[in-house]
């Protein structure tokens, strides 16, 4: 008994160390990052992108799901899209011509996520099941016009807020769980590869929300939390996150990995968008909007995308405004929600499409919605 | 005038009669705009034309680009105007990658259309076709003359009209059906169809009698190959024109629904097709509107109209209209016609039947309706003496008697000249299947409910905290008759049960080495000289260390199980093995320090109650081969799997956080907390290893839960479950054990003295329960009244009792009727207990 109250004391000591060197550790980042991103473009003469609001036009809007929608994911090679909405359906959308290709009615509703294959060939989603589902695009529906699940799962303890397949591997793909976990999946055999978090004492504390693969360096992803941090993983070592990145003030909700493989861009409950140095773990930028003037409560950003250039962030709020942010100058150079045809709705998700000719955005008004630019591009 | 238009156009289209043009022709488009009546209106530029597209119909016809931008309601200020010549002339068509591209091209391409000829047309063309334009198109300005007017009115009312039809439906409708009635069927009034052969979008293409176009199911508009996919979009409820997405389909139209078009299958792939025509079969605004149909004299409501059309014989072919229903008989007609079919009976549709429904003046009635005369006929071949007026009462079986009289006389349909006659006479005769009574109907339509029906009147109800798990399933066994649980769930559970019951297993064995230290101590404490074990004790405090000890092999066994407890994987390795450690596990359970152990569970904080009915039953439950029975099925805890439950639990930890998927369930109506009354008492070990109460932390989550801000205006229903337990324990174990009910003090309560004024509690102790009750309820109705400032809703059920079960969902239900103060709840049964059981799985 006695030792008990030993190692606790022992425990709260450390803690307290861990934590003293974690305030060590801030400050002296602190003094490290004299500039962002912004200041520092500022100095060099950058001038901000210039956006008519015609430049970016809504030129499909995508119909048919008849509850909120939750996620979006693009196919890779074909200008495909798949949806998840609380209707309890998956429809998989030709982008081209805004039909739907496949609707497939999903056993649990409360669907939170989907993904689409490398391949093109399946999508999988998941969501209060606490399940990750596979379908195949290419199995027959059966009588009702229902498709079969072609594997499910399961393994989570909590829901399964995120997913994303590795790029370039059909059987491979990652989830994040309310379980504080993310794993990884060997979708061929149902089977756990590795998880990430959960016992080990570097995992999240609250709730994984979304996860975010490194496409120049597949081993490496990120995942934000409710815990308010973001941490960095080696798919090789699940035994401990690479690096914890601090900064938010609020639930991170989305991350999404620079399309240079170096920095990742993260969206929150504070209301603010972050650019992050992979490497350093610094915090390169904060995208924050201004409070407004009845002081009502910052929205919180849902979801987030960068253009293929990485010179736009598209940061979508809990309010529906769209922002579109230049990364360099972090000023907002327009807003979605407040052009002609934007949605009436929360912007749940949104999508670059990988080619990165059209951005998707899903919303709560039920829709989904496809930009594309039509302006001349100035090259800044 | 419109004649002349026809035969105007029939020439116009015999000079084109060729083959169908895959491409829009720009030159088709008359630009003579001094010949355009409305010349104030027209002359704004085209190339502007978002301010003036939707007050100008008129120049739909004429110029695309107004459409465009009206469909894609965007301005597009022309800055490219130079760039798309090149590209326009022959592209325009079915590129779709680049689509706002070609809307440029297609707008500029025709407001400048004399400076860029278009080439589609062939090379030979050039010069001869010019002249030739003006003469072609000649009676093309004329059409676009008229059916721009026509337009115009129309689509004015149009948008006048529909305000109107929400607002006034009550008023218009009956007129509305009346026409119906008449034509037999229903044109909308922003039907606009008919008129034109050509695109109502580029306006070109006559065709050959509209063929190779794809035309609006509700407003008839017609749209050729290259216009079809731009008009319609995604088209979510079928081929309908973006205006039209809501509306109601032309019930001249109705028979082509989900009938699929040559148009699309050009266009589309065969999948996206076949999603296309399903939807347009199935989404609810292509379905018959209830509030067209009148079933004697009565407006049905949608829940009717499902009733309707899901029994087992429903009329065929439905439209809006009057009719006429004999509920006794199953009679259906129009109103004011003999009957046209037999319908299943005593269906609760319509109001009731009039004298005069079918016209008939004959003077005979049949249930209560004057007959017609072909039925007087088919009575008098029948057999049936018709002399003196009769009236008749008819059963859907065909049996017959007279008005006040008894005795059955006669089967109508017995005779086969009947149903020879029958059909000479255009009369009905009974479908076989027409037997069945209204009430099996009704519960054949509460197991199918229709896509379309369930997505309107779902109303959710969110069920949360501990016992909902119980409560679902007994919705299940309650609502979804027939196969509640389906063999894959029965399979789960099954799963479930045998691996919770090694968890029980697991907890006792815990408790086994525990109580043997314990006792080991004890007895060293009390005879610290005396190592021996001989003699045996009457007590439990003083037992023997044997009595709690086991034999080596077991022991292996319980380390065994032990262990893989303490990795968390017990759940991965037991059923798979349950079929090998059956007899072990039947060993086990009879040894006797299991069972001594077990006498002991009330001191094992962690075995959830219902252990004990498991438990009791372990040896059967292990085997591979067991069947579970109904019982087990409620009292099987969702432990592992129940997501109602379990989600629950994430959420308790993640306490005063945004708990994020709680958003999901916005649209609830209401939700059920659940809180075992039971669990005053009871504790359970969180992340950190603190003990909580239950109570108290079921009233932390009460309070997350009310306060988070997506139920900020949602209803609360409190279900105190487990009143069963209550009853069992609450002498034993005092309820202020609970340090939020130490102030319970059952004697003062005002509870005692109103309603127990004959029983005491020392007498008979029959209240207590109830009191205690009644107080967690006014502590959980004041936390509510503190938080919200609204009142709490509180029931108590005992969830394995049914019928308590389903008195508490029906409070439920009732709760959201009174808020609703509207009658949308009404054939819910089900659709209630389709929402629970999504959480199960």
């Amino acid at each position: 008994m006695a030792s008990v109250a030993e190692l606790k004391e022992k425990h709260a000591a450390a803690t307290a160390s861990v934590n003293s060197l974690r305030e060590r550790l801030r400050q002296r980042r602190e003094t490290l990052l004299d500039t962002d991103v912004a200041r520092y473009s500022k100095s060099q003469g950058r001038a901000p992108v210039s956006f008519n609001p015609t430049d970016l036009v809504c030129c499909r809007t995508l119909q048919g799901h008849s509850g909120k929608v939750y996620s979006l994911d693009w196919t890779p090679e074909k200008n495909w899209i798949v949806s998840a909405s609380q209707d309890g359906r998956l429809i998989v959308w030709n982008a081209l011509t805004s039909q739907k290709t496949h609707a497939i009615k999903l056993h649990c509703p409360w669907v939170m996520t989907c993904a689409f294959a490398p391949n093109g060939q399946s999508v999988a989603c998941g969501g209060l099941d606490s399940a990750c589902s596979i379908f195949n695009l290419n199995s027959q529906a059966d009588r009702d016009g229902n498709m079969p699940v072609s594997r499910i799962l399961t393994g989570h303890k909590g829901y399964v807020s995120s997913c994303q397949y590795v790029p370039d591997q059909e059987t491979r793909l990652i989830t994040s769980s309310g379980d504080q976990t993310c794993v990884l999946w060997d979708v061929t055999t149902g089977q756990r590869i590795s998880i990430f978090g959960g016992e080990f004492p570097s995992g999240h504390t609250a709730d994984v929300q979304s996860v975010s693969i490194n496409s120049s360096n597949t081993n490496m992803f990120v995942s934000g939390s409710c815990d308010t941090t973001v941490r960095l993983w080696d798919i090789r070592i699940a035994s401990r996150a690479v690096r914890t990145y601090h900064g938010h003030e609020g639930d991170v909700n989305s991350v999404k990995f620079f399309p240079d493989g170096h920095r990742f861009g993260t969206g929150s409950d504070d209301g603010t968008c972050r650019l992050f140095d992979m490497r350093t773990g610094h915090q390169l930028q904060v995208y924050s909007r201004e409070p407004d003037r009845n002081d009502n409560e910052l929205p919180t950003v849902t979801s987030i995308a960068f253009s293929i250039s990485g010179r736009l962030l598209f940061a979508g709020y809990s309010n529906g405004d769209c922002y579109v942010w230049d990364t360099l100058l972090a000023e907002v150079v327009l807003n979605l929600g407040n052009l002609q045809n934007s949605h009436d709705g929360r912007i749940s998700c949104l999508g670059m499409s990988s080619d990165g000719s059209a951005l998707c955005t899903g919303s709560w008004d039920k829709n989904l919605k496809i930009w594309a630019f039509s302006g001349q591009r100035k090259i800044v | 005038m419109a004649a002349g238009a026809s035969a105007r156009d029939y020439s116009f289209a015999a000079e084109y009669d060729g083959p169908p043009l895959p491409y829009s022709l720009p030159r088709a488009i008359p630009l003579d705009l001094s010949r355009i009546p409305l010349a104030a209106l027209s002359s704004s530029p085209p190339a502007s034309p978002s301010a003036s597209s939707s007050p100008l119909p008129v120049v739909r016809p004429l110029t695309p680009s107004s459409l465009c931008s009206a469909i894609h309601a965007h301005a597009h200020p022309a800055p490219r105007s130079a760039a798309p010549a090149p590209a326009a002339g022959g592209a325009v068509v079915d590129s779709p990658t680049s689509v706002i591209e070609n809307h440029h091209a297609a707008a500029h391409h025709s407001a400048e259309l004399p400076s860029s000829p278009s080439d589609d047309e062939g090379a030979g063309g050039g010069p001869e076709a010019l002249p030739l334009k003006p003469r072609h198109h000649q009676p093309a300005v004329t059409f676009a003359e008229t059916s721009g007017s026509l337009l115009q009115s129309s689509d004015d009312e149009d948008e006048y009209e529909e305000e109107e039809d929400e607002d006034a439906d009550a008023g218009e409708a009956r007129p509305r059906a009346a026409a119906g009635q008449s034509s037999g069927s229903l044109s909308p009034a922003h039907w606009r169809g008919g008129r034109t052969r050509g695109c109502y979008r580029c306006g070109k293409g006559g065709g050959f009698w509209g063929r190779d176009k794809e035309s609006c199911l509700a407003c008839g508009a017609r749209y050729c190959v290259g216009c079809v996919l731009r008009a319609m979009g995604s088209m979510p409820e079928g081929r309908k024109c973006l205006e039209c997405i809501g509306r109601p389909v032309a019930e001249s139209r109705r028979g082509a629904l989900g009938r699929g078009s040559r148009v699309l299958r050009r266009l589309l792939s065969a999948a996206e097709v076949e999603l296309v025509m399903r939807s347009e079969r199935e989404c609810a605004a292509n379905q018959l509107r209830a509030e067209d149909v009148y079933v004697n004299g009565t407006k049905l409501s949608p829940e009717e109209l499902v009733v309707l059309q899901g029994c087992p014989c429903p009329p065929s072919r439905l439209r809006p209209g009057f009719y006429w229903y004999d509920k006794v008989s199953g009679f259906w007609g129009k109103e004011g016609h003999k009957p046209h079919c037999i319908i299943t009976a005593n269906l609760n549709v319509g109001g009731s039947l009039d004298q005069k429904a079918s016209n008939g003046n004959t003077g005979i009635l049949i249930n209560g309706r004057e007959i017609t005369k072909s039925e007087l006929q088919m009575l008098k071949l029948a057999g049936v003496q018709c002399a003196g007026k009769p009236h008749f009462w008819v059963n859907a079986d065909g049996t017959y008697q007279e008005e006040g009289q008894k005795t059955v006389k006669g089967k109508i349909w017995d005779k086969p000249i009947v149903k020879l006659l029958s059909p000479v006479l255009s009369l009905p005769t009974p479908n076989k299947a027409a037997n069945q009574s209204g009430e099996d109907a009704v519960n054949i339509v509460n197991r199918v409910i229709p896509d379309y029906l369930e997505q309107r009147t779902t109303q959710k109800l969110l069920l949360v905290g501990s016992g909902a798990s119980t409560i679902i399933k007994q919705a299940k066994f309650l609502y979804k008759s027939g196969k509640p649980f389906s063999v894959d769930e029965r399979e789960d559970l099954k799963l479930i049960i045998q691996s919770n019951i090694y968890n029980y297993l697991g907890i006792l064995l815990e408790g086994r080495e525990r109580f043997e230290e314990e006792s080991l101590a004890d007895r060293r404490k009390i005879s610290p000289s005396d190592p021996s074990s001989s003699g045996c004790c009457e007590s439990g405090v003083c037992d023997e260390v044997t009595e709690y000890s086991l034999i080596p092999r077991l022991k292996a066994f319980s380390d065994w199980i032990l262990k893989a407890m303490a990795l968390g994987n017990l759940e991965d390795i037991f059923p798979a093995a349950s079929r090998e450690y059956a007899p072990l596990v039947e060993e086990l359970w009879k040894d006797p320090a299991i069972q001594a152990t077990y006498r002991r569970r009330s001191e094992l904080p962690f075995l959830p109650p219902t252990a004990n009915y498991f438990l009791d039953k372990a040896v059967d439950i292990s085997r591979a081969e067991y069947e579970l029975s109904d019982m087990d099925i409620l009292y099987a805890d969702g432990i592992t799997s129940s997501d109602g439950y379990q989600l629950i639990r994430i959420n308790s930890r993640g306490l005063h956080e945004n708990c994020k998927w709680l958003q999901m369930f916005d649209d609830v109506r209401l939700v059920i907390f659940c809180v075992a009354a039971s669990d005053y008492d009871e504790y359970y070990e969180d992340a950190n290893g603190t003990i909580v109460n239950k109570m108290v932390e079921s009233r932390q989550l009460f309070e997350s839960i009310v306060l988070h801000p997506t139920f900020e205006q949602m209803d609360f229903l409190l279900l105190l479950t487990k009143s069963d337990l209550l009853e069992q324990k609450i002498n034993d174990s005092p309820l202020t054990s609970c340090d939020w009910f130490d102030d319970f003090t059952p004697l003062i309560s005002r509870n005692l003295l109103s309603s127990s004024s004959k029983s005491t509690r020392s007498s008979t102790g029959a209240t207590l329960p109830q009191m205690a009750a009644h107080y967690m309820a006014t502590k959980f109705k004041r936390l509510f009244q503190l938080l919200t400032d609204r009142k709490l809703y509180v029931s108590y059920v005992n969830t394995l009792d049914q019928e308590s079960v389903r008195l508490a969902i029906h409070y439920g239900r009732e709760i959201v009727k009174w808020e609703e103060e509207k009658p949308v709840f009404g054939a819910s049964e089900t659709v209630y207990s389709e929402e629970p059981s999504s959480f199960t799985h």
